[in-house]
């Protein structure tokens, strides 16, 4: 194995008949990493995936696992599993056949078989429903079953592709905690496709957001989350107030001095190397939205009107309409005091703004044949 | 007691049961009565199954329809898989085109295949035969073969076989421990009914047969235009017993393949060895 690089995409490149799916992705994902790749329907997630596990075959570029090029091998020469949406358990075989399908493929001596199939099926708590078939088990069960039958193989990578999607809310939280752990006992590199941004943030060390076929961002959750690069990874990952504006300057502390419309000079964060005049969207997370109850008829710019307070458990949403700004959403615990029609205003600490250049919005909308920006 | 419930219900289903039992137990009595007329019951004999089994032409007749089931259902059950897998990729407007041509098959009745194919045999010079019958039987075999086995084809998860793939299973590998594994329930039973057909048809192999092939229910037929003996009732309940008896051993291989118990294997707690 070659040090730290499990998977690595060069320059991958899949087309079907005129359709781009992937366009020139690049992507390291390290040995022992969770890594995510979220995006919406259509934006490439699967296919991705799918070069990874050997049933496509990129139109350009190369594929690496564990150090050595891959792209031209079919998935049965391949050192990853996968564990699909489907499942796609073997409706013929019981749990235990399906689990060792993979170690008789690999030839493996007999007693070793048994051991490590048994091994798997307890590692997925399926003990004693050995000699079910996938149809006598629940949603559930046979989710952990393809899991055992991928991770028993020992995998230098597994692939796993939107794999709670089948399971109810309460399911899928509880497994979401459950492949978190199992990932950690193992240490085998997970790749995770799905569209729940959520899901992938709760469960991984990285995350990819693709929009297009386009990778438009890389990096921890928190970092996506916090200093998203387009205003696409802004909007999709969480919900964001974006404020229209325009770069004026350099400010203390390698922020921006930023013109917002309507609202006049603020500082925000935001990534290097924006030039003065460059348009952003500044982008404020619900979280960080201040309301103050605005004394008597005090119309200022940042002057909002309660729209809806939706008391959700934990916190509240409260939904604003902040006349030329638009809708915007802001959460927190102090929402309490707010009622429709109540007037606002509304505030923020220039640290908690983060700037994002507005023009590749348009590039990534058009979509065009035209290569994607610097991400 | 369900009879008394509902008299008239009840006498129907008596009626049904009488005309299809009747019969049957007719032949079964007849097959053993020592009174050769079988205008009366003139005591038990194992006398006319000897016979029958002594029969040159009954021996020959069977060989013959065995040789043809057999290959007819071989023949069918290939064209049928070969052309479920196709229909699996096939676009909407292939399958819809596929399914009219088995369906035809079914519906379009026997003598119109039989004729036409004795034409285009006579035509070609294909001899008439065994061959020439187990070809002709398979036309409508293969289509019953291919509704049998699409059924159960549409109900699997196409991804199966790319798990197989991911597993590291070669394609051929993947085809038989996977796709033709799971498809095997519905090619036994496609097999049984392709063999049951074949084996009592007469219509096709009465026209395809020429002089060289005389299945057992055409030398029956010839048979029973002669005079009706008790003979014939003996081969009428062994090709019963026979058929009863291939499906009780299919029945039997069902249960055993589903139930294969190798013991319980108890979970380890360590996972991984290395």
């Amino acid at each position: 194995m070659s040090g730290e690089s499990s998977v690595r995409l060069s320059g991958v490149e899949k087309r079907f008949g005129e359709l781009v799916a992937v366009r020139s992705l690049d992507l390291d994902i390290a040995a022992g990493e969770f890594f995510s790749i979220i995006g919406p329907s259509g934006c490439g997630k699967t296919t991705t995936l799918r070069m990874i596990a050997g049933f496509e075959r990129p139109t350009r570029g190369t594929v690496e696992i564990a150090g050595r090029e891959v792209t031209g091998l079919p998935p049965y020469r391949r050192p990853v599993n996968t564990v699909f949406q489907s499942y796609a358990l073997f409706p013929h075989l019981d749990v235990f056949e399906n689990v060792a399908f993979g170690l008789r493929e690999a030839h493996v001596p007999r007693a070793e078989l048994r051991r490590r199939a048994a091994a798997a099926i307890g590692l997925a708590r399926l003990g004693g429903r050995e000699r079910a078939r996938p149809s006598q088990l629940s949603g559930g069960q046979q989710q952990r079953v393809a899991l055992a039958r991928a991770l028993v193989n020992r995998p230098e990578v597994l692939l796993l592709d939107e794999p709670l999607g089948a399971l109810d809310l309460k399911l899928r939280k509880e497994m979401q905690g459950q492949l978190k752990d199992l990932q950690r006992e193992v240490g085998i590199t997970f790749v995770y496709v799905t569209h729940d941004q959520e899901e992938a943030f709760s469960m991984s060390d990285r995350v990819a957001v693709m929009d297009h076929g386009q990778l438009e961002q890389v990096g921890r959750p928190e970092d996506v989350y916090r200093r998203p690069m387009t205003p696409f990874v802004a909007s999709f990952v969480g919900l964001a107030n974006q404020l229209a504006g325009r770069i004026t300057g350099p400010a203390p502390g390698g922020r921006y001095q930023v013109d917002l419309d309507h609202l006049g000079r603020r500082r925000a964060h935001g990534p290097p190397g924006l030039a003065a005049g460059t348009p952003v969207s500044v982008v404020v997370r619900p979280e960080d939205l201040r309301l103050t109850p605005a004394a008597d008829t005090q119309a200022g710019p940042a002057a909002a009107t309660v729209v809806d307070a939706a008391f959700l458990g934990a916190h509240r949403t409260v939904r604003l309409d902040a006349g030329a700004l638009g809708q915007l959403v802001a959460i927190g615990q102090g929402q309490s005091a707010v009622a429709p029609d109540d007037k606002v205003v509304l505030s923020w600490a220039d640290d908690d703004a983060w700037a994002v250049p507005a023009a590749a919005e348009d590039e990534a909308a058009e979509n065009g044949a035209a290569e994607g920006e610097a991400r | 007691m369900r009879l008394r419930a509902h008299p008239v219900a009840g006498a129907l289903a008596l009626a049904v049961v009488g005309f299809l039992w009747v019969p049957i137990l007719a032949v079964a009595v007849n097959s053993i009565n020592q009174n050769s007329l079988m205008i009366s019951w003139g005591g038990a004999t194992a006398h006319w199954y000897a016979r029958a089994l002594d029969d040159p032409n009954v021996r020959s007749g069977l060989t013959t329809t065995i040789e043809i089931a057999l290959g007819s259902t071989l023949l069918s059950l290939v064209i049928a898989v070969s052309g479920a897998l196709w229909w699996r990729r096939a676009s909407a407007r292939a399958r819809a085109v596929y399914d009219a041509t088995v369906y035809a098959r079914i519906i379009l009745p026997e003598v119109v295949f039989a004729t036409a194919l004795f034409f285009l045999f006579l035509k070609t010079h294909f001899p008439l035969g065994v061959a020439a019958i187990i070809i002709g039987h398979s036309v409508w075999n293969s289509a019953y073969a291919a509704v049998i086995i699409q059924a159960r084809l549409v109900g699997l998860d196409p991804a199966i076989e790319e798990a197989a793939a991911d597993l590291g299973a070669t394609p051929w590998r993947a085809f038989r421990r996977v796709t033709f594994a799971a498809l095997l329930p519905a090619i036994i039973a496609g097999g049984l009914l392709t063999f049951t057909f074949s084996f009592d048809d007469v219509v096709t192999s009465y026209f395809l047969g020429g002089n060289s092939a005389t299945p057992l229910p055409l030398v029956l037929f010839g048979m029973i235009r002669f005079r009706i003996t008790p003979e014939i009732n003996a081969i009428g309940v062994m090709v019963m017993l026979f058929t009863v008896t291939l499906m009780g051993v299919a029945v039997a291989v069902f249960a055993l393949a589903g139930s294969a118990g190798r013991g319980r294997r108890a979970a380890l707690a360590e996972f991984y060895g290395r």
